[in-house]
């Protein structure tokens, strides 16, 4: 699809298998972000279809789509809870409003996930008052409250120090050996990526130019995938600056 | 840009406002039903009702006030040459009645709640908050729109009343203050200048005016595109646009008024 004259997602051929860990790589730009706003039915593609167990998303009613939707967990990269209700409240709303459970039962189901997220003591606290780390927990502990089949985790670990993001790792492991859900991960931390996925796929500039087992992943030859792996950054930026430098000093001294 | 280019482009942009304002005001219409049914939308909406409404009492007072001892004394001073000084009643019952009334309650829950509607809404948009709620398999309409615009068509009438009430009574406090005027003979030159089809079409007009002001919040907070600038923007955006369009519909409602035949007195 392109918005206005520029392409962001180019041909984009992709398969979630139902209980796999799919993680998706991409740098800045290369259209990770349009390509989650497209799977989660919040823009539409130009062309082609996204479907979820036999439902083309792009092309069903208003009630087949809140019908998936409620199979479907996600976790926003900024956590989007919402400000005015506590950390309960958020993780009870979807229940409140989607299902007919008597509030008791809501209150254990939240319990529940708030000590599977590990935050069982800070429910009556409100998002301004939460840390980071906190924040993207309960965005999770959110995400899982109706037990979605399908998790979709925005850029989890983005702004967290390493240790809660390993605890964050070990919580998506957690939640994948314990309830066996598919969970697709947008993310461009290697480390937390080779940890939790069983396979990886990887946009540059809208096109998908990897989708293989981890390790396979990591043997792959290709350049912009061995220039993501291995840390290097784009030479011409830095080459550009030094004759750009060079050559106004020069130009200077010519004057002279 | 030719001008010619350039006034096509604004006319569309026009175009496409009044097209989405539409769209909007529908779908929050039907939306409606379910604000009054289902307990937490009620709940959310008398937050609302206290935000919009009962927030904004202390200062749609005192404007009105101050606008009806200014009418009175205006009016006065002008009428006093032609020995006409009990007609500043009528002036001050009809202008509160008719348009002053609407208007200054209008104009100060713009400047209030419209930029506190746009602020809050484009906020949630750029926190993704809307988002999560339409992912959830919810109706950003029903939770976060209808509720505010509920509120508004029981808030603004009720302010509208307290805005009429306190300015006639301004008109009182300058003739007893310029004439030793006694509140009775006042309250009976109030109560025969008052019109029903007046305080019915004062009404008329608050509802209107309130739906513009929380639909323009909504939709410009919906707009947002961006970081914090944009929502300053949109907040800008929307207290002027609702501004605007209020003095118009203000100004369609008058002429339709006349129209109708129903500005003879009697």
């Amino acid at each position: 699809m392109s918005y206005g004259t520029r392409r962001v997602l180019d041909g984009v051929d992709l398969d979630v298998r139902r209980g796999e860990t799919l993680v998706l790589l991409g740098g800045s730009g290369s259209g990770k972000s349009t390509l989650l706003k497209h799977v989660l039915g919040l823009a539409k593609p130009d062309m082609g279809s996204i479907t979820f167990d036999g439902v083309d998303v792009t092309r069903c009613s208003p009630s087949e789509l809140g019908a998936v939707r409620r199979r479907i967990g996600v976790a926003f990269q900024a956590a989007a809870l919402f400000n005015s209700l506590s950390v309960e409240e958020n993780v009870a709303l979807p229940l409140r409003e989607l299902t007919r459970l008597a509030d008791s039962t809501i209150k254990l189901m939240v319990w529940m996930k708030l000590v599977a997220v590990g935050l069982s003591d800070a429910g009556s606290l409100y998002p301004p008052e939460l840390s980071g780390g906190m924040r993207k927990r309960a965005a999770v502990a959110r995400a899982m409250a109706l037990d979605p089949e399908i998790l979709i985790l925005d850029e989890p670990s983005a702004g967290l120090d390493p240790i809660v993001s390993a605890g964050l790792d070990e919580l998506i492991l957690f939640l994948k050996r314990s309830f066996g859900i598919t969970i697709l991960v947008v993310t461009h931390e290697l480390q937390s990526a080779f940890h939790i996925a069983d396979r990886v796929a990887m946009l540059y500039r809208g096109r998908l130019i990897a989708v293989d087992t981890k390790d396979q992943f990591a043997a792959n030859a290709h350049p912009r995938i061995r220039q993501f792996l291995d840390r290097q950054p784009d030479a011409a930026p830095q080459v550009a600056a030094e004759e750009f430098i060079a050559s106004y000093l020069r130009g200077s001294n010519d004057d002279n | 840009m030719t001008l010619l280019e350039r006034a096509g482009q604004a006319a569309i942009v026009q175009v496409e406002d009044a097209g989405a304002l539409t769209i909007q005001f529908w779908s929050v219409l039907r939306k409606l039903p379910r604000v009054v049914g289902v307990s937490r939308r009620w709940r959310c909406a008398v937050e609302q009702m206290l935000a919009i409404g009962a927030s904004a009492l202390p200062m749609t007072g005192i404007m009105s006030l101050c606008t009806g001892f200014i009418l009175a004394l205006q009016s006065a001073s002008e009428l006093r040459r032609f020995g006409a000084l009990e007609f500043v009643v009528n002036l001050v019952v009809i202008g509160f009645t008719r348009e002053l009334g609407p208007l200054i309650t209008a104009l100060s829950v713009s400047g209030r709640s419209a930029s506190a509607i746009s602020a809050e809404i484009g906020t949630m948009v750029v926190t993704e908050e809307i988002d999560a709620i339409r992912v959830m398999g919810l109706d950003p309409v029903e939770f976060t729109l209808a509720p505010k615009y509920l509120a508004a068509l029981i808030t603004l009438p009720c302010l509208t009343v307290l805005s009429t009430v306190c300015g006639i009574f301004a008109g009182y406090l300058f003739l007893a203050f310029n004439m030793d005027m006694s509140l009775r003979v006042y309250f009976q030159a109030v109560a025969e200048a008052t019109l029903l089809r007046d305080v019915a079409l004062m009404l008329v007009k608050s509802v209107l005016f309130g739906t513009i002001i929380v639909h323009v919040g909504c939709l410009e907070g919906l707009r947002v595109r961006g970081g914090p600038e944009a929502v300053g923007h949109a907040t800008t955006a929307a207290v002027v646009k609702s501004t605007f369009l209020v003095i118009l519909a203000d100004l369609a409602s008058t002429a339709l008024f006349y129209f109708m035949g129903w500005s003879s007195i009697g």
